[in-house]
């Protein structure tokens, strides 16, 4: 068994490898050719929203889901074949955070070090250290349904390291939590990181795969639609943004067709991002707005943010991803 | 061995929380008692009118079947109520034996259905209810645990299957009920409509309550016991079958 990242891993070879991954409910793709790697030491972000494949991408790696086309390894393991030293190599946190409510927190950590099979003693060790390393002393002895929304999300991360494997999935790690909890949890998740682990994590949130993620895979619909480095990211869109929000809703057309709305970015009830070339051209476009009879209640011209690249990719922000029907469960 | 070993992990994980859930516990271990007041005190004095039988010894025997047996609901709703939080997703992307999460369930609820078997037994004995010897008591709790270890794997099945645990507590209304009061626990056969009556004398509530009372009362019918372990056998063998397969959907 290989239950930890001595036994499999060759120095910096990937930990976990998908190459062509696809997967078909029915007539949708929801997984559409996605290919990846993650190195020991690393954390791979995939961004998109609701609906865009994230967790069946972390259910075709993990085992839970067959894989329809394409293939993949984690730790040297091949999913498809070695389902069950796949098992063995990997621990998942979803975002069901499917704790027991009805064990303590050591109860908790404890079956699962059971269901990895380690010996008791080790096991024993395990759960004493993770309770005290990330900080759960205060409330071990306390059931999970009596914890707080933050604390549940730190058992679960914690229960997914209990057998210390190399490769960990995080699906959504942070939905629902407050600022504090998140800011928290994404300490630990670097911590985990920096000890060595190969990690996936699933996010909707540009500004927590721009904090998190060393590689950032960009799906819409099942497919990659972007990847790189938030750095690399950041400069497909080259140009600076310039964000004009007008006084009258109503008169928001002729300010676009004054800016030139081929080169609109996005546009909301008030506003229009817009990418410019310089702050010459920025200027230019500013005053063609104002010839054009519309009053401007405010101006930015700014760096490019994730948001900006994430929008001029899909095409929609991602504030509006809770309009999308959620992916099912099953 | 893997298996047997994550059985045990996950029975002892089911049994904490049994024992951290005290009204469902109340319940199931309550529920034995309740039918063996309920049906000695309602109905004892009608069947031994103008008869010689002996109704608390006739009873008790048939109550122990039907506590054991009337367990299996909370495995069904126990499993299916597993099976839509997620921690199943997360048992799977364990290097588990996967089987061990049902069979775990039923070793934990046949552990919790003893319990409340052995007590029926207890008040029984203070209603005036004796088993004929130590080795007939054995007997009687065997057959009667062995056919509720059964029913837990009819339970899981259903529970496997329908993933949803108020629906799968209701359901149990529709097929528990009828083979616990239309059988041989609670009364004799003889008076019922022949329809029922049929049906009742062969079925596996019945059959192992027949079983039960012979080894109670120390005249062992070889035709019930081995009808008994028949079903019993039977029902395991089928419905873990059955149970598998439907837990393996993802």
């Amino acid at each position: 068994m290989s239950t930890n990242s001595q036994s499999s891993t060759v120095l910096d070879a990937p930990v976990i490898e998908a190459t062509g991954l696809r997967k078909r409910f029915g007539d949708t793709l929801a997984v559409d050719g996605l290919s990846f790697s993650v190195p020991p030491g690393s954390i791979l972000g995939l961004l998109g929203p609701n609906g865009a494949g994230k967790t069946t991408t972390i259910k075709l790696l993990t085992t839970l889901l067959p894989i329809d086309e394409g293939s993949a390894t984690v730790a040297g393991h091949d999913v498809a074949t070695a389902a069950d030293s796949v098992r063995g190599s990997i621990g998942l946190a979803g975002q069901s955070a499917a704790v027991d409510d009805k064990l303590t927190v050591r109860q908790n950590l404890d079956l699962f070090g059971r269901l990895y099979h380690l010996p008791a003693d080790t096991r024993r060790a395990r759960v004493t250290e993770l309770v005290e390393r990330f900080g759960m002393s205060e409330y071990a002895n306390r059931t999970a349904e009596t914890l707080s929304g933050g604390e549940r999300r730190r058992l679960d991360l914690v229960a997914a390291l209990i057998a210390d494997p190399p490769a960990i999935f995080l699906d959504e790690p942070t939905t629902g939590l407050d600022p504090r909890g998140r800011l928290a949890l994404w300490q630990q998740i670097r911590d985990i990181r920096d000890a060595g682990a190969a990690v996936v994590l699933t996010t909707q949130y540009l500004e927590e795969a721009d904090q998190l993620a060393d590689y950032i895979v960009v799906i819409d619909r099942g497919a990659a639609v972007a990847a790189g480095t938030t750095a690399e990211l950041k400069a497909r869109l080259e140009r600076d943004v310039l964000q004009v929000t007008v006084d009258d809703p109503q008169r928001l057309a002729d300010a676009i067709a004054a800016l030139g709305a081929d080169s609109a970015i996005a546009i909301d009830e008030h506003t229009v991002h817009l990418a410019v070339a310089s702050a010459a051209e920025g200027l230019a476009a500013l005053r063609r707005v104002d010839d054009a009879g519309v009053t401007t209640a405010d101006f930015q011209l700014r760096r490019p943010t994730l948001d900006d690249v994430f929008i001029e990719i899909t095409g929609e922000p991602v504030s509006h991803v809770e309009e999308v029907p959620q992916e099912t469960s099953r | 061995m893997i298996t047997m070993q994550d059985t045990l992990s996950i029975a002892r994980r089911d049994l904490i929380r049994t024992a951290r859930m005290p009204e469902q516990l109340t319940f199931a271990v309550i529920m034995g008692i309740f039918f063996l007041l309920l049906f000695y005190y309602v109905f004892g004095g009608v069947i031994s009118a103008g008869s010689d039988v002996d109704y608390v010894q006739f009873l008790v025997p048939g109550v122990l079947v039907i506590t054991a047996v009337n367990g299996a609901q909370q495995t069904g709703t126990g499993l299916a109520l597993d099976l839509s939080t997620g921690v199943v997703d997360r048992f799977r992307s364990l290097p588990m034996s996967q089987i061990a999460v049902i069979a775990g369930r039923t070793v934990a609820d046949t552990i919790r259905n003893s319990v409340g078997v052995l007590l029926v037994v207890a008040v029984g004995y203070l209603m005036g209810f004796r088993f004929d010897s130590l080795p007939g008591a054995v007997g009687t709790i065997a057959v009667a645990v062995g056919l509720g270890y059964a029913f837990s794997w009819v339970g899981a099945w259903i529970g496997a299957r329908i993933r949803n645990a108020e629906t799968v507590g209701m359901l149990s209304m529709f097929w528990l009920f009828p083979l616990m009061l239309a059988s041989s626990a609670f009364v004799p056969t003889d008076g019922m409509h022949e329809f029922v009556r049929v049906f009742a004398e062969f079925q596996p509530v019945s059959v192992v309550s027949d079983a039960a009372r012979s080894l109670a009362a120390g005249k062992p019918a070889d035709g019930a016991i081995l009808g008994s372990l028949a079903w019993i056998v039977g029902l395991t063998v089928v419905f873990a079958w059955l149970a598998a397969r439907a837990y393996r959907r993802p």
